[in-house]
């Protein structure tokens, strides 16, 4: 298999606080789909942007496709991976097909005008999204569902071979969040794209992702990797979470879900 | 529903705004005091005897009301890059600080009794450009040191010196006599007076050079209207853009203000007004904006030119005036249409 992501010996901490990665090396292999789990604030926010190029490490390689991210061009970057936040304000009302469109801003012509391929590229990904008939409403008008679905078409409509999420199904019922995890698994599936998405979801988690990687409470010394059967144990979870767990399995499916309190005293 | 920004139709859209300014200069070179029949004006010359109809149009009027195209262009111009590049609709070109630093330049300019001039400048215009193009350098820096919200600091930085240089402005003008408080009042108002040709040329190729430069920094200004980061996940290198949109839109800024004094609302209400009718992208934003700006301070300085006739007001005032109902108006228009889920 082809590596996408080279991680060798990354050693990241913001300015006057705790280390949160400690000498940390992974790999990922192209065409994956990676879970990033972890309790708050134990930098799963800051691994996608350290991933991203965004945020440059104290020591350590972060390898895409073999290159440097903080050697790379902020366009050549774009070409190969596209990135999709959590919860984007919009201070002016672009429409949806206006937001779109910007994946396209590193390929415009000498005018700064979208091609016609640029323009197939935009249809092709309101249409896998099914966001086509929200093509011309403002993008504040839309629901949280439409507007994540939005901005994962935006990043479809970047083409590139990677694809980072920060937690896509954040605010989102159950229906969507099951609609956008169905989505990015289609994507892998059809286009071969890599795919990191930071999720909270330890059920969400096993059922899509082929890894997943669990980031401990601590120095950041605490990462672990590997096929979400086997990281996601619930003693793991117990531990990491700090939070009692009720595991149930029912064939070859494992479901964990949290114990208050109040249930463990009935 | 709008439809799909392409070059022909911004084409379309900008040929039909200039043809908008160029009937309304026309329209406000003819309306004055004096009647002027435009047979008058483009008369044969006759060697030795001057034209008055002549003279009152192109002299008077006509550099008058280039002057206001001028200065409306590059307000609204750069009103639109501000708000875009700081994410904040209540921008406005001014909202960096680069009013008061004029205003303290001229202040300064006006105590010192300063005579000399420079290309023809009066020092009050002077040391008002420099004023203003210091002041944003100022903020800049400080807003760089603030931290890595880059907007919100530039935004604190930019109040801090509003305040700090209008508390100076306050102190000069209570050591000033009431001749060199007049002067600067009447400059702090906003004022369109005739300025010479070489002006004029001077002026209108550095603010029309400044849109056409805007105008190709257009797509990324849609980018960075949504995050930095965003915008770098896209291509974008940030910073190097926005030293660019913020160089520009100071520089056109500072040579507005050099002319005419501070000229309220124009910056903030035209690019309101453009993406409440034609949408926020900047390609279309940028130039049209630079186009009504000018449309409406050319009719705004024809109001002031006319209303109190033979007596003028400050043009400041009328589109203050103005302008203040009507933003009034698209504001609530604006509201409800975003508030909704239409």
């Amino acid at each position: 298999m082809e590596i996408q992501w080279d991680i060798k010996r990354l050693s990241f901490a913001y300015k006057g606080q705790p280390v949160l990665f400690d000498q940390l090396s992974f790999s990922l292999e192209a065409g994956t789909f990676s879970g990033v789990a972890g309790p708050n604030g134990v930098g799963k926010t800051t691994l996608i942007h350290l991933l991203g190029g965004s945020l440059k490490p104290q020591t350590g390689l972060i390898l895409l496709e073999g290159q440097s991210v903080h050697r790379m061009s902020p366009s050549d970057l774009a070409s190969r991976l596209a990135l999709v936040r959590q919860h984007v304000a919009m201070p002016f009302g672009f429409t949806v097909q206006e937001t779109v469109l910007m994946a396209r801003i590193a390929h415009l012509d000498w005018r700064g005008f979208e091609t016609q391929s640029d323009r197939d590229k935009v249809d092709e990904a309101l249409c896998l999204t099914e966001t086509q008939h929200l093509a011309h409403r403002s993008v504040n008008s839309l629901s949280g569902g439409e507007r994540q679905r939005v901005f994962i078409a935006r990043a479809l409509a970047q083409d590139t071979p990677a694809l980072i999420l920060d937690e896509p199904t954040n605010y989102l019922d159950l229906k969507h969040q099951v609609a956008v995890y169905d989505l990015l698994k289609r994507i892998q599936i059809d286009q071969g794209k890599t795919i990191v998405t930071i999720t909270h979801d330890m059920n969400m988690a096993m059922q899509y992702c082929d890894q997943v990687l669990l980031l401990g409470p601590g120095n950041g010394s605490e990462v672990v990797m590997g096929p979400p059967k086997e990281v996601l144990t619930s003693e793991r979870i117990e531990t990491v979470f700090g939070v009692p767990i009720l595991s149930l399995t029912q064939g070859d499916r494992t479901i964990v879900a949290p114990m208050g309190q109040w249930h463990l005293e009935t | 529903m709008r439809s799909l920004l392409t070059p022909a139709r911004l084409t379309r859209i900008l040929l039909a705004g200039l043809a908008v300014l160029l009937v309304t200069m026309l329209g406000c070179c003819l309306i004055g005091t004096e009647a002027v029949s435009l047979k008058a004006v483009f008369a044969p010359q006759i060697p030795g005897h001057s034209n008055p109809d002549y003279e009152i149009f192109v002299r008077i009027r006509l550099a008058r009301v280039i002057l206001a195209v001028i200065v409306g262009s590059a307000l609204a111009c750069s009103g639109a890059v501000f708000q875009g590049l700081l994410r904040n609709p209540l921008a406005d070109p001014y909202i960096l600080g680069i009013s008061s630093g004029a205003g303290l330049g001229a202040m300064i300019a006006v105590m010192l009794g300063i005579q000399w001039t420079l290309w023809g400048r009066s020092p009050i215009a002077v040391f008002a450009f420099v004023g203003a193009i210091g002041t944003v350098a100022l903020v800049w820096s400080i807003g760089r040191v603030a931290g890595k919200y880059h907007v919100t600091g530039l935004l604190l930085a930019g109040v801090v010196v509003n305040a700090f240089f209008s508390a100076l402005i306050m102190f000069l003008t209570s050591l000033a006599n009431s001749s060199q408080i007049q002067t600067t009042l009447f400059w702090l108002m906003g004022n369109l007076t005739e300025e010479t040709w070489d002006v004029l040329w001077f002026s209108s190729g550095l603010v029309w050079a400044g849109v056409v430069g805007l105008f190709f920094l257009a797509p990324k200004l849609n980018a960075i209207c949504l995050s930095d980061s965003d915008a770098r996940s896209l291509g974008i290198n940030v910073m190097a853009m926005r030293v660019c949109a913020f160089g520009i839109a100071a520089m056109i800024t500072a040579v507005a203000v050099s002319l005419s004094g501070l000229i309220g609302f124009v910056g903030l209400i035209i690019p309101h007004a453009i993406r409440l009718i034609w949408g926020p992208d900047h390609r279309l934003l940028i130039p049209l904006s630079a186009i009504t700006g000018g449309t409406f301070l050319v009719l705004a300085d024809t109001v002031s030119r006319v209303l109190v006739a033979p007596a003028q007001l400050p043009v400041g005032v009328v589109t203050a005036l103005v302008g203040g109902p009507i933003f009034m108006g698209l504001l609530i228009r604006y509201n409800s249409r975003l508030g909704g889920k239409g």
